[in-house]
């Protein structure tokens, strides 16, 4: 069962993620923000990170470029409620990014691809 | 292939660790300022390390080499110079390689001679992956939506479906490499004249994101300035170098890239608190691409039937009876017919640079329908498209995987 880890410092999102995955028969991990993220990740090896960006006290785009320096092959989705964060490089470091949304639909089409898409190990650029 | 020229070594450097190598073609006026701020990168971010400065001139003689040597900077510099009758970018490249590994480099960034808004920063976030264990570095400048057309709508998404590694700027003119890298393009057989020139870059990509090194990126702000050139006069030569440089690059790895599905990021260093893209309002005549797309496919057509599907010309044909108000070339189009020229290509049926030229009036019908549509637009729109114009080219990669078989089938039959 591949393993989703939320980060989101709001309890009704990491909720709604929870049940509707949970439904889609993934194992979902909460993250209430930042702290202590890289640690968690690299105890509890989520298969996919579905990240925050405006989180009370941390910075998801700092989360993001923190997890890629020691996670190359990880996949991250950012799910953030402002699509203006788009236009910051910081964002390239994600797999995908999904506008928040109460419809499901594009993320868990964005998690399905993030796990489908592993590059070759020959490709083996990290 | 014997690629040797003058050099001048006056403080007889014999080894360096970390080298900035500095291509020119007749930037006497220019190299100055790039090799004062490319000496104090090296000499602020890199002093614990041996460092030298090279210039790799491939222009005709003229007063560039006086001009590398007369900016007062302690760090040691050495003057490469390309042999007569061997022009071009890729062949002064090709001399710094061999010259990076004579000397035992383990870093060398390249920055071109003609920069402007290089800054000592652009050193340090394209050398530095390169000390920890990351094998090339390819830049991320912030650049205009009608800028880096080639690389918005040719290079970054070909190479992201293909080869699966989401490198933004695969074209880009300043980036670095280690040692094995090096090595690596100077035994590499894949050198033609269209390497030597425009294509040394994307070629550099495409081995290094087919290597065992690790790829990353470095964020270089901007937008990048240089010196102006004509833009008609170097447009053609560095499209055709640089689309067949990628196609050609197809022959040598269909194992690798066939297996691949979809793509990953790839890490940015460099990176500042907030990097956001602000948007010049854009000088390009959407209308004259308009023209061009129409003049061309009609002088084109005979040679269009030959190379792309059916389904793919009479769509182009349509476009083309469109008045320019109503003209919009998709992203799944220009896809397909990405696809379709590198099939053709494969193909061989048509003399290939003469192929890779008939794409220019259609890439210019993809540039116009793609400023009409971000007309006015917002950053993070802009990208917006441009993401799902890759999408599209990983969601049609199919097409090209199904189009290379039949060409192999029918050349093994």
């Amino acid at each position: 069962m591949p393993r989703i880890m939320i980060v989101d410092d709001e309890a009704s999102i990491r909720m709604l993620y929870r049940e509707e995955f949970e439904d889609d028969h993934y194992e979902v991990i909460e993250a209430v923000d930042g702290g202590g993220l890289l640690e968690r990740v690299a105890a509890e090896k989520p298969d996919v990170i579905v990240l925050d960006i405006k989180m009370a006290a941390y910075d998801g785009l700092d989360l993001l470029q923190e997890i890629r320096q020691s996670h190359h092959d990880l996949p991250i989705i950012i799910s953030s409620a402002y699509g203006a964060y788009k236009g910051d490089y910081k964002t390239l470091a994600a797999d995908y990014y999904v506008v928040k949304s109460s419809d499901l639909t594009e993320l868990k089409q964005k998690v399905r691809k993030a796990l489908e898409g592993k590059v070759p190990a020959k490709a083996g650029t990290e | 292939m014997n690629s040797s020229g003058p050099e001048e070594n006056p403080e007889g450097v014999k080894q360096a660790e970390v080298i900035v190598g500095i291509p020119s073609c007749s930037e006497a006026e220019s190299i100055p300022f790039v090799t004062e701020q490319a000496a104090i990168g090296l000499s602020t971010y890199f002093s614990a390390y041996r460092g030298v400065l090279i210039n790799c001139d491939y222009g005709p003689p003229d007063h560039t080499r006086i001009s590398f040597f007369s900016v007062p900077t302690k760090v040691p510099r050495i003057y490469l110079s390309s042999p007569e009758g061997m022009p071009g970018k890729g062949n002064a490249l090709r001399r710094l390689f061999q010259k990076a590994l004579e000397l035992g480099a383990r870093a060398i960034v390249v920055v071109d001679a003609d920069l402007k808004s290089l800054t000592p920063r652009w050193i340090k976030n394209l050398g530095e992956p390169l000390l920890r264990d990351y094998g090339f570095v390819s830049p991320v400048h912030v650049r205009p939506r009608f800028d880096g057309t080639i690389t918005n709508h040719f290079a970054y998404p070909f190479l992201r479906a293909l080869y699966g590694r989401r490198i933004r700027q695969p074209n880009g003119g300043d980036f670095g490499f280690s040692s094995e890298v090096a090595r690596l393009c100077l035994a590499s057989d894949l050198w033609d004249e269209h390497v030597s020139c425009w294509g040394i870059d994307i070629w550099m990509t495409t081995l290094a994101v087919q290597s065992p090194y690790r790829v990353a990126q470095a964020f270089l702000g901007g937008p990048k300035a240089h010196r102006i050139k004509d833009p008609r006069v170097a447009f053609d030569a560095m499209f055709e170098d640089v689309v067949y440089t990628t196609f050609r690059m197809l022959e040598t790895f269909p194992e690798t890239w066939s297996q691949v599905r979809w793509s990953k990021p790839v890490p940015i260093f460099g990176l500042g608190p907030s990097e956001t893209e602000t948007l010049p309002p854009s000088r390009a005549d959407e209308e004259q691409f308009y023209r061009a797309y129409v003049e061309g496919f009609t002088r084109l057509l005979p040679r269009l039937r030959e190379i792309v599907a059916d389904g793919v010309l009479r769509q182009l044909a349509e476009l083309a009876r469109l008045p320019f108000p109503r003209f919009e070339f998709s992203p799944d189009l220009w896809a397909t017919t990405v696809y379709d020229f590198a099939a053709g290509f494969h193909a061989g049926r048509i003399p290939r640079s003469e192929l890779v030229r008939a794409l220019i009036p259609l890439y210019l019908g993809r540039t116009c329908s793609f400023l009409k549509s971000t007309r006015g637009a917002q950053p993070h729109r802009v990208e917006d498209v441009l993401e799902q114009q890759c999408l599209v080219f990983e969601e049609t990669k199919p097409y090209l995987l199904k189009r290379w078989s039949e060409i192999g089938s029918s050349q093994a039959g």
